[in-house]
Order: structure tokens, then C-alpha cells, then sequence
């Protein structure tokens, strides 16, 4: 199982929201055999669908350079359970940022209404106690940005589109004229 | 501007949201880490819930000085010294160092904040 | 059991509470995307874990009279620590109140006796077939199914004293 809970950004602002759309699939691992006979997805990885979508948002404030982790989940208010067939869209919007973490609103729709509201509290972890701590390395964390499609639709609140981090591409060149294993 | 019982009532508000405690807990003596069991990752949170209650900017290190307690120019021997000290009481106006600068040992400083000392800092910031 | 975030039950008390344990492996696949440099399990799946142990808690405390147990609510969930490959979380659910269908429940995680999360839960119980969404049969289908589920997360090597001892550790039937 893949720990992808959102399959293409559909907006990005920097900086402002971003939007994004997961469809939900008889086929996923998450739904087969969860509620036998009677096929949903699981809320909390409907709650992951906007952590990803929010924290990536914040995350390209620094360059993907801050270690974006979820530390709470404020309130989150479910209206239905999702089925199969079924599309979500999540909007993440932030709503305040610190120099240790951010505050994001989620909201998502099906079918046109509301389907969930959250508030959703990120922390970047610091360098004291995790120092040695690394989630991506930049190669990697590029091919999952370019996955989602995440430069595709990303500007800047001025409308230009949003850069690919440098120090991202120097890792990918350098992954790419690396001889083969 | 709000008056001493509506900013209360307000960080009352945003610390039972943030921590998850009873309101009755939330007393002005109460101390924010030992008796409501405030942790790091809680300041950022009231920081946000205060900034949306009160419309106004405040600073996570104003309430939770880490760079100060940490900086090796201002602690020896796991204790403040007096420049340390000095530091602090301009960081933190509004809080009562006196109990802590009787014995300034560095892990007793999270344990010092009140709620009351919260009020003070978003009476002082908001300027009632 | 795919996507089972819990183990084992450790105890169940009806109408009261749960502790359940979840143990992480690093065989896990999801740990490949979280993090590849850093695998720890995501604080979504301690919240999962959490919903699980609570749903059989409710399961079990309803005779299992209904099919389904969907989160409706989930307050102030702060998690303070990362389960790594090897770490066991200890998963507790406290049944606080009821309303109509829905029951609000304080749940908290800890990995060697540490809190690692804390939180409030409302989950709401209901039969398919009272809300027109599926048949009788799919409702019947589906108790049938979360009762097999629940015989298999309780330690099956339990002796006759040891449930004499604690009756709440192995379900009835």
C-alpha cells in the first residue's frame, strides 16, 4: 500500500490554498475488506488526503526545506463516510504561520457539498531534538512532487509559476549521471 | 480594547480549546506546564487560537523563551546567570520572575508561567 | 486482516473501555513513502488504531446490534511522539458519553507508558438498512463478519482461569 491520499493537485497558490482530488477506488487496499459487503474508505486516511495537500502548501513556503510533520488535528468534522466511485476535493487553505509550525483549514466537497471541515495544526521539527532526521532525499521527494503534479498548476500569489527548488534539481541532475547499480 | 475580564475570558477560551482541559482548570493561578500540562508543540497552538481570538501578532519565544534557556552565554550549571536573568525579565515583561530568580535552575522555568502571566503578556501586547 | 491497525485487544470492559496494542513492523508498506529516510507510522493510522479498538469497544457493548461504526468527530488530537518499526502503541479508549446513536469517547496512545497522542472521539453506530442505503441481508453480512474480526484479536491461547480471572478478555460467541 502506497501512503498517497490525494492524486493530483488541481490549484496551487504559494503561500494561499491549494486544491487537490482523490478518487476512491473499489480496487484500493484501504477500502477492500474494511467494512465487508459494504465498501468505504476509511476517515482517517480521508484526514491524510488533506494533511498531504495542506502540508505540502506549507511545506513550499521554505523550498521543501522545513520538515513538515502533522502535530494535531484541531477539529475535524466528518458528514458521510466515502464510497467507491466517488471523488473527493480538498481544499487547504492557511491560516496562519509561525516560524515553528502552521495552522491549515481544510475543507472537502463530493459532489458538489460539503463532505468534511478540519483544522489542522503542522510543526517543523526542530533542529535540537532532530537533528539527524531527514524524511526525503531530494531526488526522490522531487519525483513524488512531480507524481502529484504539484509544479504543474503551482504559481505564486502574482500568478508566476512556481519554481522547482534548486537544491532539488542539483540532486536530481546529479541522481541522473550517476552510473547505474 | 478588552478589559481585564474579557481577556480572561478569551485565553480561557483558546487554552481549553488548545489543551483539552475542563474551563474550571483553567484558573489564573494555575501554572500553564505543571498544572494544565502545556508541552512545546501546545504554545505554538495557543499562539494561533490567541492570535485569532485577539486579532493581534504575538511570538511563540515571548512565552516559551527557548533560545534564552538554551544559550550558553546565559546558563551555567544548568542555572541563569545574571545576565541571563536580565534577558529574561526584557523578554518577559509581564511575567513574576521573583519565585524563579530565587532559585534559577533552567528546568524550573517551564514550570513558572501562569495563566495569569498569559494575561498579562495579551494585556501588554494588545495594549489595555 | 487488510488495513487492521490494531492487534490485539488486551481488554474490553462494555460501555467503559478498551486498551488495544499495535505493533509496528517495518515490513509495513506504506513506510516506503513515510518516510523513506525516516519510517514512522503516520499520526492518521495512531488515530485509526484509536477508531478500531473504540468501534469493537461499541461493537461489543451493543451485543453488536448494528452493522456500521463511522468517526463523525474527531477533537483536539495532538500527537506527541513517533512510533518507529519495533515500538508497540498502546491504544486506550474511555467511554465518556452517549448521545442517540453517537458516543463520545477520550482516547490517548502511549509507547512504553510515553503519551504519544491524546483526543476526543465521537463515532456514530447504525444499520444500513434503517437509512435505506443496503439491504438487511448486507447489515447481517457485515455483523457476521466484524464478529469473526473480533474473535481473532483477542489472544486465543487463553486458559479456562485466566478467563475466569478476567471475563472481559475473551469475547462470548
Amino acid at each position: 500500500m502506497r501512503w498517497f491520499w490525494i492524486d493530483r493537485f488541481t490549484e496551487f497558490v504559494s503561500g494561499k490554498y491549494a486544491r487537490a482530488v482523490k478518487c476512491v477506488s473499489l480496487t484500493e487496499e484501504a477500502v477492500d475488506e474494511y467494512c465487508p459487503g459494504y465498501p468505504c474508505l476509511p476517515s482517517s486516511v480521508v484526514i491524510e488526503g488533506m494533511a498531504q495537500t495542506g502540508g505540502l502548501l506549507v511545506g513550499q513556503l521554505s523550498d521543501f526545506r522545513e520538515r513538515v510533520v502533522l502535530a494535531k488535528i484541531g477539529h475535524c468534522k466528518f458528514v458521510d463516510i466515502p464510497r467507491p466511485g466517488q471523488r473527493l476535493h480538498f481544499l487547504a487553505e492557511i491560516t496562519n504561520l509561525q516560524p515553528n509550525g502552521a495552522y491549515v483549514v481544510g475543507r472537502i466537497e463530493r459532489d458538489g457539498e460539503l463532505f468534511c471541515e478540519m483544522e489542522l495544526m503542522f510543526a517543523f521539527l526542530d533542529d535540537d531534538k532532530f537533528a539527524k532526521v531527514e524524511q526525503f532525499e531530494p531526488a526522490a521527494f522531487l519525483r513524488m512532487l512531480r507524481l502529484l503534479r504539484l509544479f504543474d498548476v503551482a504559481v505564486t500569489e502574482s500568478g508566476e509559476p512556481v519554481r522547482i527548488p534548486p537544491h532539488m534539481l542539483e540532486a536530481e541532475k546529479t541522481l541522473l549521471a550517476s552510473p547505474i547499480p | 480594547m478588552p478589559n481585564q475580564d474579557e481577556v480572561f475570558a478569551k485565553v480561557q477560551e483558546a487554552l481549553v480549546d488548545a489543551l483539552g482541559v475542563d474551563e474550571d482548570e483553567v484558573q489564573p493561578e494555575a501554572t500553564m506546564v505543571g498544572d494544565l500540562g502545556a508541552e512545546s508543540i501546545d504554545f505554538l497552538d495557543i499562539i494561533f487560537k490567541l492570535e485569532k481570538a485577539f486579532g493581534f501578532q504575538f511570538k511563540r519565544e515571548d512565552l516559551y523563551p527557548e533560545d534564552i534557556l538554551t544559550n550558553s552565554q546565559y546558563v551555567q550549571g544548568g542555572r541563569m546567570t545574571a545576565e541571563g536573568l536580565a534577558a529574561l525579565k526584557q523578554r518577559m515583561p509581564f511575567a513574576d520572575l521573583t519565585r524563579f530568580e530565587q532559585n534559577p535552575a533552567v528546568q524550573e522555568f517551564n514550570n513558572l508561567l501562569t495563566v495569569q502571566d498569559l494575561c498579562n503578556y495579551v494585556a501588554m501586547k494588545v495594549g489595555s | 486482516m487488510r488495513f487492521a491497525q490494531i492487534d490485539r485487544i488486551v481488554s474490553l470492559i462494555p460501555g467503559d473501555s478498551v486498551r488495544a496494542v499495535k505493533g509496528l513492523a517495518l515490513s509495513e508498506e506504506y513506510l516506503q513513502d513515510h518516510f523513506p529516510r525516516f519510517p514512522v507510522m503516520p499520526g492518521v493510522l495512531m488515530l485509526e488504531a484509536i477508531f478500531q479498538a473504540s468501534a469493537y469497544l461499541a461493537r461489543a457493548t451493543d451485543d453488536f446490534r448494528y452493522s456500521m461504526v463511522k468517526l463523525v468527530e474527531a477533537r483536539n488530537v495532538k500527537f506527541q511522539g513517533f512510533v518507529q518499526p519495533g515500538d508497540q502503541l498502546v491504544v486506550t479508549a474511555k467511554w465518556h458519553s452517549e448521545q442517540g446513536q453517537q458516543v463520545k469517547l477520550k482516547v490517548e496512545g502511549a509507547i512504553d507508558g510515553r503519551t504519544a497522542v491524546t483526543g476526543v472521539i465521537l463515532i456514530e453506530r447504525y444499520n444500513l438498512a434503517d437509512r435505506g442505503l443496503a439491504s438487511t441481508a448486507t447489515d447481517q453480512y457485515l455483523i457476521r463478519e466484524f464478529k469473526r474480526k473480533y474473535r481473532l484479536l483477542f489472544n486465543q491461547l487463553v486458559s479456562p482461569e485466566q478467563v475466569a480471572a478476567n471475563p472481559a478478555s475473551v469475547p462470548a460467541n
